[in-house]
């Protein structure tokens, strides 16, 4: 405790002790100093310092050297860089000084505990300065006499420091005082140098690490002169109209330098400098008369100088001054050319004749009138006209022929040259060839090859071809001996010009070639409107409308038609810009396109709007080449059709419209062989004069027609035999009435005629034919053979047959049939009289008789297929039919019981129907 | 005259003769419009005839077309020492007597001072090419200007310059005399290229 308390009264007392000892031993009185005192270091020497303490701090404080500490700002430099050279004295040592800053600061560890501040110095790093390098002078002369010369130099890299820079200039043999710049390290000005005496320059630097010092500069001042430019410059017109006097005072002395000049000169508006030849003004002067000018012109003059040896500086220009020469006569003649209206009448023209006014500088001065003077060439005898006109055109109306037109302008000096143009019948001479056109610098240029012959001028016409504007004709003229020249006008790019040359000879004028030409070209504002003109399966005709020459913004090299379906890549096809319509082939059919179309000029494409359309399904003549064989098919189908039917037309007839017999004509009387039916019948009258009528009906069957119908018209009998319960209720209408007339009716409606013919002629029959009017129930269909030939003959006949062949079996199949028809399809009063007869069939006349009606159609067929082989004997039948048939009352009533009943039921059951109409 | 043989020298030396020609020229052109000023500013009058400045060589001399090369840069030589003496004597009265007031000239006397003191060491250069070598300039002081009045000493001022402006005129023919190659520097000039 005791100790710790010893430690800090003793830490006190070196406080105070040194505080003391300062104030002691004066105002600020420190333990110890730093030398070097505030150095100035260059940047990245090595560097070391000292710490030096007093003795007498050593007695109050027990301070030493060991105990020193340095620092940089508050970093403590590291003890490897001290050094201890005795007790008193503590080096630090820096190997770079890029590495210090301020302050470096002597310390004091007191006791090992307390840090105190000894001393502390103020480091500043910098850089030596570099040697000036670059040094120039020049002499401004700034008045008569005052001649300051500035001379400017490179300073070199910043050094860090204050760094003095000092122009020095010495005679050989005087010294003057330096030159030392204001707010500025890299020029000074000398107020004043005198000439003709070599000046030694140069710069020093120097600051605190050091002095450099430029290489010297040894000069004559007189040679780094600039003067002022020369002054009070006027311009004065001469007497020639083409010479301007300037007059100038220079402002050096000639004593000083001897000048030479430079004078330049424009005409007003113009931009461009001229220079009078340096030559002409390179001695000391104050005037000068420039020539060659243009009359009545104003031009504006400009004038500078230097050194007559060309060593040292050009003045700056003097002022402008500007002045006008006087005027001269027209240099040349106004440019003439025509336009001829010959529109109104061929034997008058109306002649425009129009001239440019002259340039300025072909003027020469304000033209006061031109002198127009036409001349008729055909008749050299009467005296030209002449016109005095203002303005720069003149319409005449003259007759139909070749005149000389001439032109002069005039002013108040004189008249221009004639300028001479030669209006021909017709330009009948050789044009100019290999026409063209290139835009150039901004401007059009228009170029040809010459006519062989020799050509004195050329006139160039164009206008701009615009739908919107009238073509209004821009003219100009060009010498002969050229083949090439720039439009002199306002062409504008985009546009399109049409331009025309023509060849002036001596004696005529040459046709006009012309020629389109852009200044420039665009990309078109537009693209064509494509729309189809037809479209087929496989391809569009596609039509479109050329650009107008307001759109195209060029020239039209190419279309491209671009065109796709709607999922498919766009096929692009490029065309001729001269067509207008385009057949796109191979495409699908039935297909969706987009067309769109693009023109291209030079400059690139605009493309037109879409347009969409449709292929069609099918081709041209797809549609007639199925058509039309269909419908032919159908035709022939139809026709062939028809004459089936036609020729099946009985079949036909038989099955889809049978004629049904009307009950309300039916009359008994007219066919009852018993009631004479002459009155009736006349027909059969006539056939059957002798009254052997007959009522046997026959059926022709042929072999071939048995066949057929065997299948087909017996089905109905197949039907009938099967519903044979249901037929015999339902005959009661037609068949059960008239079971033997029905039948008979079917077969006069067929031919009427023939059968009435035939039968008369060779068998009478009648059939009647089982068969069924569409849903109706077949009727009974009843036979009655008319033939004379003997029943049982046929019976006979077909029994003999039975066994035989084919045709045989079948007919007797058929008879079979028929005679099961019978039995099946007759009214039962019939059909019970038929059974009653079946078994009395052999020699049974009442049965025979009986049979005669109710079998009619088996006898009818058997008689009919063997007509042929029995016509003979068929005569004698029908004769014995007849007779047989007169007989079979008597026969009936050789049998009383049947006589008895058949009259009685048979007749009036015939007349009741009345369905029997023999024929 | 070894020196004078060589291109080199021969070339120093027609450099030195040309600007010196030019430099004595504008001096002559300085000289004459300070006069004026000169004239002006001291209130004199310019056809004020004026006597002979003492310690100043005369400029007309006879035979001069007789002088040797070397001669007439002596002569020369001691007549612009003469002159650069007098004019910073002129020129330290200026500032001294007229002040501010006559700040133009001033910067003009002194300048005129200049070209004197180049003109001289010209000479000086043209005598070492000849192997001769400048003389001293001991006891070419100018004479004490104590006992001469204000006006005098204007008129003593007026005097130098219209000198220096002969000299100035005589030094130019003097060394386009020299300049000539043709003729030795010791040789006379001819009676054309007399003044």
């Amino acid at each position: 405790m005791f100790s710790g308390w010893s430690w800090v009264a003793h830490g006190l007392f070196l406080l105070l002790s040194i505080c003391s000892f300062q104030v002691s031993g004066g105002l600020v009185q420190s333990c110890g100093r730093i030398i070097p005192e505030s150095p100035v270091l260059a940047l990245g020497s090595n560097f070391t310092a000292l710490c030096i303490l007093n003795e007498s701090c050593l007695d109050f404080g027990n301070i030493y050297a060991n105990q020193i500490i340095w620092k940089i700002k508050n970093r403590v430099v590291p003890k490897e860089q001290y050094r201890e050279i005795n007790k008193t004295v503590s080096s630090v040592t820096f190997n770079d000084t890029s590495s210090l800053a301020t302050p470096l600061t002597c310390n004091i560890l007191a006791d090992g505990q307390i840090e105190q501040n000894i001393y502390g110095i103020s480091v500043t790093i910098g850089l030596p300065p570099e040697k000036p390098k670059n040094l120039s002078c020049i002499v401004h002369q700034m008045s008569k006499l005052t001649y300051p010369m500035t001379c400017t130099w490179n300073p070199g890299r910043p050094t860090f420091l204050d760094t003095h820079f000092r122009l020095k200039y010495r005679w050989p043999q005087e010294n003057f005082p330096d030159c030392i710049p204001k707010d500025a390290n890299n020029s000074c000005t000398v107020t004043d140098v005198q000439f003709f005496v070599n000046l030694e320059v140069w710069v020093e630097a120097a600051n605190a690490l050091g002095k450099a010092e430029s290489d010297p500069l040894v000069l004559d001042p007189i040679e780094i002169v600039k003067p002022l430019s020369p002054h009070n410059l006027s311009v004065n017109s001469g007497i020639l109209p083409t010479v301007l006097k300037l007059s100038w005072e220079n402002r050096i002395s000639a004593a000083v330098m001897k000048l030479k000049f430079n004078i330049r000169y424009r005409v007003v508006g113009d931009t461009d400098w001229m220079q009078v030849p340096p030559e002409d003004i390179a001695s000391p002067r104050t005037s000068f008369s420039v020539q060659g000018l243009r009359p009545y012109t104003e031009y504006i003059f400009s004038i500078r100088c230097m050194k007559e040896d060309g060593v040292g500086y050009w003045s700056d220009w003097s002022e402008e001054k500007t002045g006008v020469t006087t005027e001269d006569k027209p240099s040349k003649g106004p440019s003439v050319w025509r336009i001829i209206d010959t529109s109104r009448s061929p034997a008058s023209w109306t002649v425009h004749l129009m001239w440019k006014a002259l340039e300025p500088f072909e003027a020469n001065g304000v033209i006061l009138q031109y002198e127009v003077t036409v001349r008729a060439k055909s008749s050299l005898s009467s005296p030209p006209e002449k016109y005095n006109v203002n303005a720069t055109n003149l319409t005449l109306k003259l007759p139909n022929g070749t005149y000389e037109v001439t032109v002069i302008a005039r002013n108040k000096v004189g008249a221009s040259p004639l300028s001479v143009l030669l209006i021909p019948a017709i330009n009948s001479k050789a044009p100019v060839k290999n026409l063209r056109t290139l835009p150039k610098d901004g401007k059009l240029w228009v170029g040809w090859t010459a006519p062989n012959s020799y050509v004195l001028k050329y006139v160039i016409e164009w206008c701009l071809v615009s739908n919107s504007s009238d073509c209004i004709i821009e003219w100009q003229t060009e010498p002969g001996n050229i083949q090439g020249t720039y439009l002199k006008g306002d062409i504008k790019p985009f546009k399109c010009y049409l331009i025309t040359v023509y060849p002036l000879y001596a004696d005529g004028q040459g046709s006009g070639q012309s020629v389109k030409a852009y200044l420039q070209q665009d990309r078109p504002s537009k693209g064509p409107t494509v729309q189809t003109k037809k479209v087929g399966k496989a391809e569009a005709v596609l039509t479109w409308n050329h650009l107008t020459v307001d759109e195209q913004n060029g020239f039209i090299r190419s279309y491209t038609i671009f065109y796709k379906t709607v999922d498919g890549n766009e096929t692009a096809v490029t065309v001729d810009p001269s067509k207008t319509e385009y057949t796109l082939s191979s495409l699908t059919s039935d297909t969706l396109y987009t067309v769109r179309m693009m023109a291209y000029t030079d400059e690139g494409g605009r493309s037109g709007p879409d347009f969409t359309f449709t292929t069609q399904k099918f081709g041209k003549g797809e549609i007639e080449a199925i058509v039309v064989p269909v419908c032919l098919a159908f035709l022939l189908i139809v026709l062939l059709g028809v004459l089936f039917c036609f020729n099946k037309r009985d079949l036909i007839k038989k099955h889809i419209w049978p004629i049904v017999p009307d009950p309300s004509k039916s009359n008994i009387a007219q066919w009852s062989p018993q009631v004479p039916a002459k009155h009736i019948f006349s027909s059969k009258d006539q056939m059957y004069p002798e009254g052997s009528f007959t009522d046997v009906s026959v059926v022709e069957i042929e072999a071939d027609d048995k066949k057929s119908f065997s299948e087909q018209d017996l089905k109905p009998f197949d039907l009938l035999k099967k519903e044979k319960s249901t037929s015999e209720g339902h005959s009661s209408g037609i068949g059960g009435s008239s079971c033997m007339s029905s039948p008979r009716q079917s077969v006069s409606d067929s031919d009427e005629g023939e059968t009435t013919q035939n039968t008369s002629s060779t068998v009478q029959y009648s059939t009647v034919v089982l068969n069924g009017y569409r849903d109706q129930t077949p009727v009974q269909v009843f036979s009655r053979s008319e033939s004379t030939q003997p029943l049982l003959d046929s019976e006979e006949r077909s029994e003999d047959h039975a066994g035989g062949g084919d045709s045989t079996a079948q007919r007797q199949q058929y008879f079979r049939q028929n005679g099961g028809q019978d039995e099946i399809n007759t009214d039962r009063p019939c059909f019970e009289r038929t059974k009653q007869i079946s078994p009395t069939n052999d020699g049974d006349l009442i049965g025979f008789a009986q049979l005669q009606i109710s079998g009619q159609s088996s006898q009818l067929l058997s008689l009919g297929l063997e007509k042929s082989t029995q016509e003979a004997a068929l005569s004698d039948v029908l004769q014995m039919s007849t007779e047989g048939q007169t007989e079979t009352p008597e026969t009936a009533e050789g049998n009383p019981l049947l006589v008895d009943e058949m009259p009685k039921s048979y007749l009036p059951q015939t007349v009741r129907q009345g369905g029997y109409m023999p024929q | 005259m070894a020196a004078a043989d060589s291109p080199s020298a021969a070339l120093r030396r027609h450099d030195l003769c040309t600007r010196g020609i030019r430099l004595a020229g504008k001096m002559r052109a300085d000289v004459v419009d300070l006069l004026d000023t000169y004239v002006e500013q001291q209130g004199l009058d310019a056809s004020v005839s004026v006597t002979a400045v003492e310690g100043v060589p005369a400029a007309a001399v006879e035979r001069w077309d007789e002088q040797t090369g070397t001669q007439r840069l002596l002569e020369n030589l001691a007549a612009y020492r003469a002159f650069r003496a007098l004019l910073a004597q002129m020129l330290e009265e200026q500032q001294e007597q007229l002040g501010e007031a006559d700040a133009a000239l001033g910067p003009a006397l002194a300048a005129v001072l200049l070209q004197v003191s180049a003109f001289a060491y010209h000479l000086e250069e043209l005598l070492r090419l000849e192997s001769r070598g400048p003389p001293s300039e001991e006891g070419a002081g100018p004479p004490p200007l104590s006992h001469l009045g204000l006006f005098e000493r204007k008129l003593r001022g007026l005097g130098v310059l219209r000198e220096l402006a002969q000299w100035a005129v005589r030094s130019a023919r003097d060394l386009r005399q020299l300049a000539k190659p043709s003729l030795g520097s010791s040789s006379a000039p001819g009676p054309a290229e007399s003044p």
